[in-house]
Formats: C-alpha cells, sequence, structure tokens
C-alpha cells in the first residue's frame, strides 16, 4: 500500500485526525480537507490554499512574519484551508506543513523507524559539532526539558544512551502523533552550546583551583 | 540531458538554514521544475539545517532506486563528510535492504557551470555596458581554515579565463580570504565591474553579507523575501559601477544541471 493510500485508509470518509496543529477530516463526497485545529469550528471565511507551494510559504513563517526553520514548533499560522480529492497530493500538502511526519508515524507504527539514542546521534558529530556529545546525562535531560518540550509539538522516541529503553508512542483516538525519533539538528546545536558553556566553567574552575594551590605574596 | 526514471526517486540534497528563510528555496524550486518534467517516479528535498532532515527522509521515497545530488557548490567537507555520514552512504552506490541509492557530484562542479556564470553576468550588464569594459568577479565565501575552499571558484575562472570570455578580466574573490571581495575597487582597473555570487542561494551570505563588503549596503539588510524591493543595480561608486546579482544557484537553468548529473552518474558508473 502506498503513504498516499495509506492515510486514506487512516481518515475514512466522515471522520477527522488531529495532528500537531493540523485538523485533517475526509468529507462525506471523499475529499481531503486540512486547515488550523483552532479553526475546526470556523465555517466560513478561511482563505483556500491549493498548491503545496503556497502551504510550504504558510508554514514558513508565524502570524508575526518570523522564520520557523523548525516546523513542528507551536505558531502555525490560523486562518486558511486546504482541499483536494486526490490523497498524493494531500499528503504531499500535509508534508509542506510536517515533512515527512505522517511517513515517519506510518514506518514507526510498522516497526521500521528504530529510534536512535541521543549518544548515538552526537556521537557521530564531527567539525564545529563534535564538541556536542561531551554534555553529561543532567544536560541532556535539560535539553530535553528545555528545547523539545518547551518548543516543539513532536513525542520524543528516542532514548538518551544506548541501553535506554525506548519510549514506546502510541497513537491516541482522533490523533496522528508528530514523532520525533532521532534529536534534530536543533538539539543538536543545543548540546553544542551546552558542552561549549560548561567547558568555559570547567576551564575556569580548573584556573581558579591553580590560583588556589599558589602561594601568594603577602 | 533529460533523463527518464520513472521507477526511481530523485533527491536533491541541500544545506538549508535555522535563520534565513531564503536558503532553501532554491532547492524547492528546482524540485518542482524537475518534478512537473516527469522525469522520475518522485522528486524530494532533504537538509542539513532544515526539514525534512537527511536523518527523516527514508521513509518519504516509495521508489527503491534513487539518485541523490547535492545541491552544494563544491566538492568539500559537506560532500564527502556529512551528506554520506547522515545518509549512511557507504560508496558511489550504497545497497541497504531492497534500497539502491547512487550518490551523484554536487552540481558547482558540473562543467555547465562556466558558461552560466558568463551568462548571468551578461544578463545583469543587460546591454548597458560593455563587456570589454567591465571586470567579472565570481565571488565565494573562501576560509583560512580550509584551502580546498577556493578550489571550486579557481577553476571556474581559470576555465572562463581559457575560452572566449568577452569580458575585460576575469578575477576571483571571497568573503574570508584573500583576494577580499571588499577590495573590488583595487582589484580591478576597469570602469565597470560585475559580481555573481557563486554560492546555492540568496542567503546569509551571498543577500545580506556581501553587498556590506562591496558598499551596496551600509549594514546586513533583512532576507531577500522579508524585503518589499529586491536590489536594482547598478550601484555608481563615483567613476566605477558595480553591478551585483542573484546567487548563480537561484538560475532556472540549475534544474537541468540536477538532473544532468544523474545522467553523469549512470554514464560513469553503469548501475
Amino acid at each position: 500500500m502506498s503513504l498516499a493510500d495509506e492515510l486514506a485508509a487512516r481518515l475514512p470518509a466522515g471522520t477527522a485526525l488531529e495532528f500537531g496543529e493540523l485538523r485533517l477530516s475526509r468529507l462525506d463526497d471523499g475529499r481531503f480537507e486540512a486547515r488550523h485545529r483552532d479553526d475546526a469550528d470556523t465555517a466560513g471565511g478561511l482563505e483556500g490554499i491549493d498548491s503545496v507551494r503556497d502551504l510550504r510559504d504558510l508554514a514558513k513563517s508565524d502570524a508575526d512574519g518570523g522564520y520557523r526553520p523548525l516546523k513542528t514548533a507551536p505558531g502555525l499560522k490560523r486562518g486558511w484551508r486546504t482541499e483536494t480529492g486526490c490523497p498524493r497530493e494531500f499528503l504531499a500538502r500535509l508534508d509542506a506543513i510536517y515533512p515527512g511526519l505522517f511517513a515517519a508515524w506510518a514506518a514507526y507504527a510498522k516497526g521500521e523507524l528504530p529510534p536512535v539514542p541521543l549518544r548515538r546521534t552526537l556521537g557521530r558529530q564531527t567539525g564545529m559539532y563534535r564538541l556536542a556529545n561531551t554534555i553529561d546525562d543532567a544536560m541532556a535531560e535539560r535539553l530535553r526539558r528545555e528545547l523539545c518540550d518547551a518548543g516543539c509539538l513532536r513525542q520524543i522516541a528516542w532514548p538518551i544512551d544506548e541501553g535506554d529503553p525506548a519510549e514506546t508512542i502510541t497513537a491516541e483516538t482522533g490523533h496522528l502523533p508528530l514523532l520525533c525519533t532521532e534529536a534534530c539538528t536543533f538539539a543538536v546545536s543545543r548540546a553544542r552550546e551546552l558542552a561549549k558553556v560548561a567547558r568555559s566553567v570547567s576551564h575556569g574552575s580548573r584556573v581558579t583551583s591553580a590560583e588556589k594551590s599558589t602561594p601568594h605574596d603577602p | 540531458m533529460p533523463v527518464s526514471k520513472p521507477d526511481s526517486a530523485l533527491l536533491i540534497l541541500g544545506h538549508g538554514s535555522t535563520e534565513n528563510p531564503d536558503s532553501s528555496q532554491p532547492c524547492w524550486d528546482h524540485a518542482e521544475t524537475i518534478a512537473s518534467s516527469g522525469q522520475f517516479g518522485s522528486v524530494h528535498c532533504a537538509f542539513w539545517k532544515e526539514e525534512p532532515s537527511f536523518r527523516q527522509i527514508w521513509p518519504m521515497i516509495e521508489e527503491r532506486e534513487v539518485y541523490l545530488v547535492p545541491n552544494f557548490i563544491s566538492e568539500g567537507y559537506f560532500t564527502r563528510e556529512v551528506l554520506p555520514r547522515e545518509l549512511e552512504l557507504t560508496g558511489p552506490t550504497t545497497r541497504r535492504g531492497d534500497l539502491v541509492l547512487h550518490y551523484c557530484d554536487p552540481v558547482g562542479i558540473h562543467p555547465a557551470m562556466t558558461g552560466l556564470l558568463t551568462k548571468r553576468a551578461l544578463e545583469m550588464l543587460d546591454g548597458s555596458a560593455r563587456p570589454e569594459e567591465t571586470s567579472l568577479i565570481v565571488v565565494g565565501h573562501g576560509t583560512g581554515l580550509n584551502e580546498k575552499s577556493t578550489e571550486a571558484i579557481q577553476t571556474q575562472v581559470e576555465a572562463i579565463r581559457a575560452g572566449e570570455t568577452p569580458f575585460a578580466r576575469v578575477l576571483d574573490a571571497y568573503m574570508e580570504e584573500a583576494p577580499y571581495v571588499a577590495d573590488w575597487r583595487m582589484l580591478t582597473d576597469t570602469p565597470n565591474v560585475v559580481v555573481v555570487p557563486f554560492f546555492i542561494a540568496d542567503g546569509l551570505h551571498s543577500y545580506q553579507d556581501i553587498p556590506v563588503l562591496l558598499g551596496i549596503e551600509s549594514e546586513p539588510t533583512a532576507a531577500a523575501s522579508q524585503r518589499e524591493i529586491f536590489r536594482q543595480n547598478p550601484h555608481r561608486f563615483g567613476d566605477r559601477t558595480l553591478w551585483y546579482g542573484s546567487a548563480i544557484g537561484t538560475d532556472p537553468s540549475l534544474a537541468g544541471v540536477i538532473v544532468d548529473q544523474v545522467a553523469c552518474f549512470d554514464e560513469h558508473y553503469h548501475p
């Protein structure tokens, strides 16, 4: 079954699903519709958007015009709807807003997308990001709490260490999860920042220790 | 050279940016052009700094044979180290289960780029200045940390000089290493100078940083897509006139270069 057919099968006529900030619905005539979930009960006045390109532009900025590099950050604009009868086109339009997220869920649900521990992601980095894997577990927890939990709608499936059990994500009735099976570029960048701060503090404390051990003139 | 691969997917690999909204746009534009031509079963983009990321892309692709074309300006750290690592490539062709991945050369080293640079420069002048009274500067990033960083541009400049160039002078210049693009007035002796950025997108460097180095802007502006008016050429500095254009990677003909990298891969490796 193709991904588009799978999407159609998960959304029979007359039903709806929440997918991040989106509300996906299948109309009684079989056509597909997506809009912001906060516009679910809006009867009219929504702008119709009929192309992948225009939806990608929509998702690119927030209501104030600010760039949204992370598509699963909260803040998708409201006031629009998109409708098509073609499941392949509908999937392409969803990918414009949440790139690859339906495919990720479909693969994960079949056991074909194993989560990647944070340590493995950080450990393979090179260049300026090589430092990222020097964070300790407390810093990794802090990263998850302050960056991921606070600023992203995805549900994290990846554990921190290789031996840690991966969280099993299940779909609640009426929902398609926005899944995160591997830490993204933002997490790697934040890990590097935390590592840099830790290193400078550590260097600072070494200097302090050295100063303490150095005899001072009275 | 058009190809016919209805059972294969094309994956265009880009850098993307977490700061500049225009960095990934050329990849999407070229993908749309190629998809509408029907040469591949499907056409996708994946990025280092945007979504879908290199790590997220595989579940999206349903074809079992995929041609990967880096939309990068040169061979280097990204094409040789970061992309193969993140995409788990083992060589020109990688077999993973029933998936076959062909890793093509980056667009920037395609021979067509040489003619494209000259074409872009002449389009910018648009007949308003004589090429024989004009210097063409191809500008790149450059970094003192990597001696290979200037190689792609030097190769292009030498190729343009070796051909029948209409320009009085053709030279290379860089943001962060000598010869510095900020010294364009000293580097050239012609009344007219046309500067073509050898970059993939009108992003942070080519749209925001280089104009400051050239003296067109006093400080970095907002991103191109966030401004109401794109810059107007030419710019006058006393008796010198300067033209500065969009990144070479925004040229619509890059879509053909991407496809041609696939044809080149087949010709070379006969997969």
